[in-house]
């Protein structure tokens, strides 16, 4: 390869390649820069930045330096060329140095790149950890809520289905809270009507008994299965067996005290009742051995008296004498058989009997007599009551044992109240007497039924009225009780059961044509 | 002996008189008669050719490195990181291209070249020598030097719209 060759090409390949150069270098920093702005987060897209700007730099600057070159010597500007030609060789080698500096750094940006990639995933990882944590919590959240609202329910249940009394108090032992069994027991409509306003030592009936219950209570920190006597709201007495304990509160860091109370006022009162009947039942069987021990030799006193009355002149001394032994054994006859009749009842001639008109005739009979001394007789019968199996001439006495008692236990004017009417359940009759009378005390109801039990003067009574009614009765298959109140009255409930037949007739009672056949 | 030590070792020196007084006087003396201090070196014209050689021998080690890199890191699985691959390997290549150009453009008569510079009618006289030969073929460094920035384009092209599919892939 020897001869002269034109540079031509050479020149040609200078001038187009600076061009070129030029152009695709800038062309490749405006993809890098879209490059970059897709994906900001990536540090390889921005060093990529870098190094195309880098090359550019080093394109532009070598590129313009040769066309400039060109354009001189072309001009004929040579002496120009010669004066910029060392800079644009510096600026050329700097450039170079300047894309080998960014080039050598690409590997600890990758590392960078790298780092932050993989910091990135344990971000995106940690985050999803914590986002699925976070939906676990609330799940368990919502578990645990729905737990509590199940128990809450549960015991609400039981608060608001008790049959006994629950209730709340503050450590200043007012009403905090109240079951509507609890608001029952004592009367109270809602429970806004006790808490705030009412004091739990306000519902005793005894402020000695309330102060021994603070006491207990401050002592032991609890009361269990205590008989207290409490008030109602219209002020009746119920017995209560209570139990409360104290409970410190978390969330306040203030004492409670949560209580039971059972309503055993009936309870007692059936216990009452059947000491009763056992003692009289005991007193029955010797006052029917007595009596019949008695009743023979009085029969014979009595034989003999009226035989020797017989013979007895009656200006003679001693027929004033035998009549007076007469009468009294006679007295003391009809004792014995009152207290046999209080013992296991004489004998009875039962029949279907229509109360209403039994007890019409004595209330006719007796109430002219109280009318005037100003005792009023107030009847309220139920119409189409059915007939009863008894002996209606016992009841007659039974019901003026019990009208002349109430008499007796008002002192001047008042009224007596008789009720008749058939039982809740159908099975039986409630006939109830009730004055407002100065009332028994609690030791005379117990002995009320006793025989010869009396609170009347000596010679006024003989004691035997109630014995007598209350054996009438329980020969009856009934009961009788008695509630008094000292200062207010006093009512007998007398309860006799019906037949079945009876029980048939009240059915078909409701009829026009037995309704009119009653009436 | 740890750094501090030498330093406070430097500062008790200075406290010593004598030593202290000999630094003065030849920090003046260095002032007073510049002409036979050693510190300035002139250079001459070679140096700036043998500055642009080194540049030109960093920027070819620098793009070997990195299209090494790449290849080692598993970068050129993409097609785009390939290209820019093959970019640095001809931008390697242009720097022994231009380094050899510079090298033997020093090394030719002046004589051979014919007519005035800038000329589009210049003439090269070539010879028996092999340096003119590879003078006229390594004057055309932009038939290496174009590719090379050609294939850089092409990557990052490349790279940009797979990552726009990407990004339209993840929303």
């Amino acid at each position: 390869m020897t001869g002269s060759y034109s540079l031509a090409p050479v020149l040609f390949s200078d001038v187009v390649g600076s061009t070129l150069m030029i152009c695709i270098s800038f062309g490749a920093v405006w993809y890098a820069s879209r490059l970059r702005k897709a994906d900001p987060s990536s540090v390889i897209w921005t060093y990529l930045m870098v190094l195309t700007v880098a090359l550019a730099v080093f394109s532009l600057s070598r590129s313009v330096g040769h066309l400039v070159k060109h354009l001189l010597l072309f001009t004929g500007n040579a002496y120009i060329w010669q004066c910029f030609q060392p800079y644009t060789g510096a600026i050329n080698s700097i450039a170079f140095i300047g894309v080998a500096s960014v080039t050598l750094f690409f590997p600890k940006v990758q590392r960078i790149n790298a780092r932050i990639l993989n910091d990135k995933m344990a971000l995106e990882k940690a985050t999803e950890d914590i986002k699925l944590l976070n939906h676990n919590l609330e799940a368990l959240v919502e578990k645990r809520t729905s737990q509590l609202s199940l128990s809450e329910k549960k015991y609400r249940g039981i608060f608001e289905g008790s049959m006994d009394m629950i209730f709340v108090l503050d450590d200043q032992l007012n009403f905090q809270d109240i079951n509507p069994s609890g608001l029952a027991t004592l009367g109270y409509d809602s429970p806004s009507e006790l808490v705030g306003s009412v004091s739990f030592g306000e519902i005793f009936f005894s402020s000695s008994d309330y102060e021994e219950f603070v006491e207990d209570l401050s002592v032991s920190g609890s009361i269990k299965d205590r008989e207290c006597r409490i008030r109602e709201k219209s002020g009746l007495e119920v017995l209560i067996l209570l139990s409360v304990t104290g409970t410190m509160s978390e969330a306040a860091k203030r004492k409670s005290y949560i209580g039971i109370a059972k309503d055993v006022t009936a309870r007692k009162r059936m216990e009452r009742q059947l000491q009763q009947a056992d003692r009289l039942a005991s007193l029955g069987q010797t006052a029917a051995g007595v009596a019949h021990e008695l009743n023979t030799p009085l029969g014979i006193i009595l034989g003999y008296t009226q035989l020797l009355l017989r013979n007895c002149e009656e200006q003679n001394a001693s027929h004033g004498d035998l009549q007076i032994i007469e009468k009294q054994a006679k007295n003391c006859r009809r004792i014995v058989q009152d207290l046999l009749k209080f013992a296991r009842g004489s004998a009875t001639q039962k029949s279907y009997v229509d109360l209403i008109t039994c007890f019409d005739e004595v209330i006719s009979l007796l109430g002219h007599q109280f009318e005037k001394e100003g005792i009023t007789v107030e009847t309220q019968f139920e119409q189409d009551l059915p007939k009863v199996f008894a002996d209606g001439e016992k009841l007659k006495q039974v019901l003026v044992n019990l009208l002349v008692n109430a008499k007796q236990a008002i002192s001047g004017n008042g009224t007596i109240v008789v009720i008749v009417k058939l039982g809740p359940d159908k099975h039986n009759i409630l006939i109830s007497v009730s004055d407002d009378g100065c009332g028994m005390s609690q030791k005379t109801l117990e002995k009320i039924f006793d025989p010869f039990f009396t609170t009347k003067p000596v010679g006024v009574g003989t004691g035997l009225g109630l014995s007598v009614s209350y054996g009438i009765i329980q020969a009856h298959g009934g009961c009788l009780q008695v509630e008094s109140k000292e200062g207010v009255g006093t009512t007998f409930t007398i309860s006799l059961p019906l037949t079945d037949e009876s029980q048939k007739s009240a059915e078909e009672s409701q009829t026009p044509t037995l309704q009119s056949e009653c009436s | 002996m740890p750094r501090i030590d030498l330093f406070t070792a430097f500062l008790k020196s200075l406290s010593n008189f004598r030593f202290a007084a000999i630094l003065l006087i030849a920090g003046v003396g260095v002032l007073l008669d510049p002409i036979k201090a050693w510190a300035l070196q002139s250079h001459g014209p070679p140096e700036g050719l043998y500055t642009h050689q080194m540049a030109h021998l960093l920027f070819a080690i620098s793009m070997a490195v990195l299209a090494y890199w790449l290849e080692t890191n598993g970068f050129t699985r993409e097609r785009g990181w390939r290209l820019i691959q093959l970019s640095f390997l001809l931008f390697f290549l242009w720097n022994l291209v231009a380094f050899s150009g510079h090298f033997v453009e020093i090394r030719i008569p002046p004589g051979l070249i014919e007519g005035q510079q800038g000329d589009w009618d210049q003439r090269l006289q070539v010879g028996y020598d092999s340096f003119t030969a590879a003078y006229y073929f390594l004057k055309m460094d932009h038939l290496v030097a174009v590719p090379a920035i050609l294939c850089l384009f092409l990557g990052i092209r490349n790279l940009y719209k797979q990552t726009l599919m990407k990004v339209a892939r993840d929303k």
